[in-house]
């Protein structure tokens, strides 16, 4: 089963095309990975590492009691926890052509939430510029059918507008090839 | 004469549609003619209840409503360096050379040209009213306009006298400051086709009925041209808080079927109100330049109106009478003008209008504009504190603080989000047919 695979990359974030055309099964998904921040990793483990040296030193120098030891130990654990860990792991949209386009999110704490979407509910993909307070951003969404609001393709990631165009086109050509055109 | 080079450029102001107003009106107009030139232009506003986001107006015009909330007068919160980001993310995402801050009451603008300041961009400024000196409010406003125009590439006034004014509170040089006045839409101010039958005169006012345009005027006016002519009849439209002083006037004088108050009116039902009238009052006590009046000779009225600030240099001395703001002095000006009434001719004076003024010649000498702040030289920081320095003891410092810690902030955001991770948007091509869809040219991205 050849399948055709194409990978785009930046810094955050990494672009995985499986196209499985020739297989029975026509479909077509993209997962949009997040990639490891070595900055980030080295930021945390840094603070976390200067927290407990100064509790150790304050407790052997000074002869503090135990218990703030203990505060920071658990304080480090708590930090390491929360911030090592990628909150998403990775986001995907898989389209079938035929049936519908099913959205995935995968996080770090290996809960994964999938939505399936009906190819004639799909009524259009749309790319939306998004304004915040502090910046502008590209948008994948969905015009479902009896939805007032639109549906994101990408909840929680933001990849950049040139991983999101060959989506888009992709989903452009499921949602007008669909048969049911009405 | 060669080809002039195409400019992208950056509007920013509080005040833009959904509001109407002199310089809402101004700023959409402006950009209209300008794209027609083949120029690209965006606008900047805040947003405007739910609308909030990116929206695309008539001929493409871009506007990116950016979420901060108003918080007075419709400006939004000034924090000084809170717009820095998403100015930033706009001037880059859109390819901008050039900004253009219109209004000296828009917070707004003032932090987005200083921002674009910081980083390089050359700035325009439109300033479209007249403002004093005396009170606090005033004193404290003419410094920023002070601290914003110590670094403007150019600067553009809608009357002479408004340069004057401009030049005076803020200290910026006089050759610096352009003078383009406003314009009107003759295509939609049309005189109405049939002219209006003399033996009933019909005195139209719209405007807001504030202290500053004069509605005290019109208290003591409008009794005494209703007692000295009979067949005159008053249209008052607008409102405001000296409507109540009106009414009370008509409940003193018993004209209730003499004076009409149609209460607000809106922007696209204006014309429809004046070609019901021979005469345009306006009573402003103050006025840079006033649009209304040559809305009202565009549709073949007659204008009188009150001898200040910029009003002087709008119409022609046969289109207009002008008085003090003295409710005598407007007594007798009305007398004037109702005797020149059987001379006036609607569609000639609508005509003339046409010819005198256009808003494709307001973009034309715009563009003049933009070709010569683009053509200043590049400064960098410390050259550029030595403008801000001279604007006094005390502000000179403190405005130079100010511009470094914006310059820091700017070079940390460049660290935080490089530009080279803020994508540029293609240029979106309209098809011809009005309305068909856009789309946008992705293939190249």
């Amino acid at each position: 089963m050849a399948s055709d695979d194409s990978c785009i990359a930046n810094g955050r974030y990494k672009y995985i095309h499986d196209d499985h055309k020739d297989s029975i099964e026509a479909i077509d998904a993209h997962h949009v990975v997040v990639q490891t921040n070595n900055s980030r990793v080295f930021f945390v483990g840094l603070s976390a590492l200067l927290l407990t040296a100064t509790a150790v030193s304050l407790s052997l120098l000074k002869d503090e009691s135990i218990l703030i030891l203990l505060w920071s130990l658990l304080l480090s654990a708590l930090l390491v926890k929360l911030f090592l860990r990628k909150p998403v792991e990775k986001e995907s949209i898989i389209i079938m052509s035929a049936f519908g386009v099913q959205l995935e999110t995968q996080y770090g704490s290996g809960r994964t939430v999938r939505r399936f979407i009906p190819i004639d509910k799909i009524l259009k993909p749309v790319l939306n510029e998004c304004v915040t307070p502090v910046t502008c951003y590209w948008s994948l969404s969905l015009i479902v059918r009896g939805d007032e609001e639109l549906t994101l393709v990408f909840k929680e990631l933001r990849p950049p507008v040139k991983m999101l165009i060959p989506i888009w086109k992709a989903l452009c050509a499921a949602a007008t090839n669909s048969p049911n055109d009405s | 004469m060669g080809e002039r080079s195409k400019h992208r450029i950056l509007m920013v102001s509080d005040f833009f549609y959904p509001n109407f107003g002199g310089v809402e009106n101004h700023i959409y107009y402006l950009s209209q003619c300008l794209l027609k030139l083949g120029h690209k232009v965006v606008v900047m506003t805040h947003a405007y209840g739910k609308r909030s986001g990116v929206r695309y107006m008539t001929g493409g015009l871009k506007v990116y409503y950016v979420p901060w909330k108003p918080f007075v007068m419709q400006n939004t919160l000034p924090t000084f360096y809170g717009t820095l980001p998403i100015t930033r993310t706009i001037l880059i995402r859109e390819k901008i050379s050039l900004v253009h801050g219109h209004q000296a009451f828009s917070t707004l603008c003032h932090e987005a040209l200083m921002h674009a300041r910081t980083m390089g961009y050359k700035v325009v400024f439109t300033d479209h009213s007249l403002y004093g000196f005396a009170d606090a409010g005033s004193i404290h406003m003419n410094k920023v306009l002070q601290f914003t125009l110590a670094d403007v590439s150019q600067a553009i006034c809608v009357s002479h006298t408004s340069k004057e004014n401009t030049v005076l509170r803020s200290g910026l040089p006089p050759e610096k400051v352009f003078v383009i006045p406003n314009a009107v839409d003759t295509a939609m101010f049309k005189p109405a086709p049939e002219r209006l039958s003399s033996d009933e005169i019909v005195i139209v006012v719209i405007s807001r009925l504030v202290y500053r345009k004069g509605a005290d005027l019109l208290v003591e006016v409008i009794p005494e041209v209703c007692r000295l002519y009979p067949n005159v009849r008053f249209i008052v439209g607008g409102d405001g808080p000296k409507r109540v002083r009106i009414e009370e006037m008509r409940e003193k004088h018993s004209l209730q079927d003499r004076v009409e108050m149609l209460g607000a009116v809106p922007h696209s039902k204006v014309q429809s109100v004046l070609i019901s009238g021979h005469i345009f009052l306006n009573s402003s006590l103050t006025e840079a330049f006033c649009i209304a009046i040559l809305e009202a000779a565009s549709c073949g009225l007659l204008t009188v109106s009150t001898r200040v600030g910029g009003v002087p240099e709008v119409l022609p001395d046969d289109m207009v009478v002008l008085a003090r703001p003295d409710p005598m002095d407007m007594v007798q000006a009305i007398q004037k003008a109702i005797s020149m009434l059987p001379k006036m001719d609607p569609q000639a004076m609508h005509l003339r209008m046409k010819k005198l003024y256009s808003w494709h010649d307001v973009a034309k000498r715009t563009e003049i504009v933009y070709d010569r702040a683009l053509r200043c030289s590049n400064q960098n920081l410390l050259e550029r504190l030595s403008r801000y320095l001279t604007c006094g003891a005390w502000a000179g410092k403190l405005f130079c603080l100010v511009m470094i810690i914006d310059f820091l902030f700017w070079h940390l955001l460049q660290v935080l989000q490089p530009a080279k991770d803020i994508e540029e948007v293609p240029d979106i091509i309209l098809p011809n047919c009005q309305y068909g869809e856009k789309s946008g040219d992705f293939s190249d991205a």
